[in-house]
């Protein structure tokens, strides 16, 4: 069983990873649920997104302090996570930065990438950290994040990396060369 | 043979729709229900009628037409929407059918789409109407099913009610077969005592039999057996009172790990009957009775009001029952939000009186409290941004201050001038609500110019009728119909003003541009929201003529533009004139400008070329060049 929180903003492809990890997992047999937010999400939006993978059963909600994985895909949203995560949870942030309006008229402030993974240590949870410049040129972030994470956390013991790959390929059946490399990429990576 | 698909709760529904034999589908979009229709126009199914209707009255009269006429059909809306059908629910109610007509409607707890935590089980009470409350994806598909039988097996229309975390959220789904239902011919059915209201005796004959056709919902509700009663014995002698939950709908799914959870804290799962409820109207009381004979403590799980809890009440006053009954009405859990586990633990621990932590599920919201502000603002290229631009630019020029001049809001991307840069719109009511909440400003003495902001999808909806009455009563008052030819907020469906290349095959549309003048508006503009100018000259002019004012700002969404591969031009930067004072994002909020070392840069990928950031630029650094 596993309890996954994405976050991120709109625009990052960020739904496209749970939908394939979802994907994914029903071709395996494995019990998925996948609950995106997507209210009044706008291009630069919050975007967030709950799966919950092994159980018959569940609700679509994962309680505070409930997931075992998060995966940010932006500094100052990941903040949002921090309470979700469960303590010995795992904290894959991706350190894309989204600088809102008013932090660029220097109305507001924008987190450090150092506050953000004290944030997350205080909780209990475990930062893995992946860095923008390690994303390979013209290769889609969103795939790139999701090969990480199969790679550097729990989610990779859960899903085998050839069921993803395989979901990608029904995915974008005409082209998944660009998304395969980004996963594979990600997968790779050793941080 | 069935198949296992991964399918959201709305994809779901409406394949449970198709499978029944639906040959008539129509609504109006609203998240969280808008899914099922995108479905349904996006698969094309053979000999299926499927329509965006222009609002969700209209949508449930063309459903309850075709149902009257034998065959089975689906109508789809949010919870609004049913608040707008329901005219029409009662009287199609005490009329009953011939073919089977599901309504689907999807509540919104926890507000993902900023509207009222309306509970729609409310409504099948107040017209007597059966309701299905399915608690999972699969059920979505399955009740929905089934409701298309308990329709034509009583001759009612039956209510299912989606919740967000089911219309929104995605698992496999155990597809059947479709039901081998024969071709039916549609039956014209002359039956004045049945479909007119034409007299009191017709009436109140209708209402007995509206109470009948409900009574045989229940029957059938029983019979096959959709509250699911598990009565234990375990507890006999257990170390606890004897438990029993009643769970409503969606909250079902969290039951099994709130037990898990709660059995750390002293519980005995075991020792725990259940009532699944997911027919909640008619109420199951012959369930709860056997529930209520043999627990001490019962504890009511559901969201939103406490309808199932109430009937329990007067389930428990019937028999005699002298034991607790934990929920909202004793303050145990509270009507607002979505439910999760820590609702079930929570009720539990109340009604067992278990050493739960009460930090158990207590996070820091300190980390939270360091994340920036992002309040949700208009797409790069959104025309309504030079709308909202031109408006404040016209209030400061035609001499007032900006909280002098009332600007009232409608629904829909419209509304997000209500946030910064903008800060344009004042309120936000309901579809149409705009035209009319502006009339009563004026009615009320105000002495400043009135303006009300309304999207072309929501003045097709609602506020024509509001704009009808303005005309017919002399209000003087400007309208702005902010036109981007799509239903754009809830993802980009066709409305009676869309492009006629998008329009249905063989379907037409209908142009603000002609419809505003037809209905006597003497003061009626045409103008372009990317010409900031031109906007601006003409939102000022009209907040000086006297009467009813209508400026129609016409682009078409920049998103939908786009994805065609349109662009309305380009902007260049010249570096060596910007100084970097960012008033273009200052002024336009746009997410395409960012910031670079010496000056602004503009991502290539964002921007529309809409050119607006070039027209506040006041130092020539941004140059505009339209396609």
């Amino acid at each position: 069983m596993l309890d996954i929180f994405l976050i991120g903003v709109g625009g990052q492809g960020l739904l496209t990873i749970g939908e394939v990890i979802a994907e994914a997992a029903t071709a395996m047999n494995l019990p998925v649920s996948f609950y995106p937010y997507k209210g009044m999400a706008q291009r630069g939006g919050l975007v967030k997104a709950q799966l919950r993978l092994g159980r018959a059963t569940v609700g679509p909600n994962i309680p505070p302090r409930g997931a075992d994985l998060v995966i940010a895909m932006e500094v100052s949203e990941a903040l949002r996570a921090v309470r979700v995560l469960r303590p010995g949870g795992e904290f894959l942030l991706f350190g894309e930065r989204w600088l809102p309006t008013a932090v660029m008229l220097g109305k507001a402030a924008y987190p450090a990438l150092e506050t953000v993974l004290e944030q997350v240590s205080a909780a209990g949870g475990h930062p893995v950290y992946l860095s923008p410049d390690s994303l390979p040129a013209g290769l889609p972030a969103n795939l790139f994040v999701l090969g990480a994470a199969m790679g550097r956390t729990r989610l990779g013991n859960v899903l085998p990396a050839a069921a993803v790959e395989e979901a990608i390929r029904r995915r974008w059946p005409r082209n998944p060369e660009p998304n395969l490399a980004a996963f594979q990429a990600g997968h790779s990576i050793s941080i | 043979m069935s198949s296992r698909k991964l399918l959201t709760g709305n994809e779901a529904l409406a394949l449970g729709a198709l499978h029944a034999g639906a040959r008539v589908i129509t609504g109006y979009p609203g998240t969280p229900s808008t899914g099922a229709i995108e479905s349904l126009l996006a698969s094309q199914p053979p000999d299926v009628y499927v329509e965006w209707s222009t609002n969700e009255k209209v949508a449930l009269e063309i459903a309850a037409g075709a149902a009257w006429a034998g065959q089975r059909a689906l109508c789809t809306m949010k919870m609004s929407g049913l608040n707008v059908a329901s005219d029409s629910l009662y009287s199609v109610a005490y009329s009953g059918v011939v073919g089977g007509l599901v309504i689907y409607v999807a509540d919104d707890p926890g507000v993902s789409a900023g509207m009222c935590e309306q509970d729609s089980r409310g409504f099948a009470l107040l017209a007597d109407l059966p309701l299905l409350d399915p608690s999972s994806v699969t059920e979505a598909y399955q009740l929905t099913r089934l409701a298309f039988d308990l329709s034509e097996a009583t001759g009612t229309p039956v209510l299912v009610r989606l919740v967000t975390a089911i219309a929104h959220a995605s698992a496999p789904v155990e597809v059947g077969e479709p039901v081998p239902l024969p071709e039916r011919e549609p039956q014209l059915l002359r039956d004045i005592a049945r479909f007119t209201k034409a007299g009191a005796a017709i009436c109140m004959q209708q209402h007995r039999d509206l109470i009948a056709r409900l009574e045989a919902a229940g029957r059938w509700l029983r019979h096959a057996g959709l509250n699911s009663l598990q009565i234990t014995d375990v507890a006999e002698g257990g170390h606890h009172p004897r438990l029993g939950i009643i769970a409503g709908g969606v909250v079902n799914a969290y039951l099994e790990e709130g037990l898990e959870m709660a059995a750390r804290f002293g519980l005995d799962p075991r020792a725990v009957s259940k009532l699944r409820v997911r027919a909640p109207h008619p109420f199951p009381s012959e369930e709860v009775q056997a529930l209520l004979r043999h627990v001490d403590t019962v504890l009511v799980l559901e969201e939103l009001e406490p309808h199932l809890e109430r009937g329990v009440y007067v389930e428990a006053h019937r028999l005699g029952f002298t034991g607790r009954i934990v929920g909202k009405l004793d303050g145990t859990l509270e009507r607002v939000g979505e439910y999760d586990v820590r609702h079930v633990v929570r009720g539990i621990a109340a009604a067992l009186d278990l050493p739960v932590p009460p930090d158990l599920f207590a996070a820091s919201t300190e980390a939270e409290q360091l994340a920036a502000p992002r309040p949700i603002t208009v797409c790069p290229g959104c025309p309504h941004r030079g709308t909202f631009l031109a408006i404040n630019r016209a209030i400061r020029r035609a001499g007032y201050k900006r909280d002098q001049v009332m600007v009232t809001g409608d629904i829909g991307c419209t509304i997000l001038g209500m946030n910064p840069p903008f800060d344009t719109v004042w309120n936000e009511v309901a579809m149409g609500a705009s035209i009319g909440l502006a009339q009563g400003y004026v009615h009320a003495g105000v002495r400043t110019p009135v303006i009300a902001t309304i999207g072309d999808s929501t003045f097709f909806h609602a506020g024509i009728p509001a704009l009808i009455n303005a005309v017919q009563h002399a209000v003087p008052l400007t309208v702005i119909i902010m036109d981007n030819g799509w239903t754009a907020m809830t993802g980009m469906q066709v409305n009676p003003g869309t492009a006629e290349d998008f329009q249905p095959p063989g379907g037409r549309r209908v142009d603000i541009a002609q419809l505003v003048p037809a209905l006597g508006v003497e003061h009626f503009f045409v103008v372009d929201p990317f010409d900031l100018d031109g906007t601006t000259a003409v939102i000022q002019q009209a907040l000086t003529l006297p009467g009813v004012k209508v400026i129609l700002s016409r682009q078409e969404c920049a998103i939908q533009a786009g994805r065609r591969g349109h662009r309305a031009g380009a902007v260049q930067v010249v570096p060596e004139n910007c100084n970097l004072c960012k008033l273009c994002i200052m002024l336009t909020g746009c997410p395409a400008i960012d910031l670079g070392a010496e000056a602004v840069v503009i991502d290539p990928a964002l921007c529309y070329g809409c050119g607006l950031c070039a027209q506040v630029c006041n130092r020539d650094a941004l140059i505009h060049t339209p396609e």
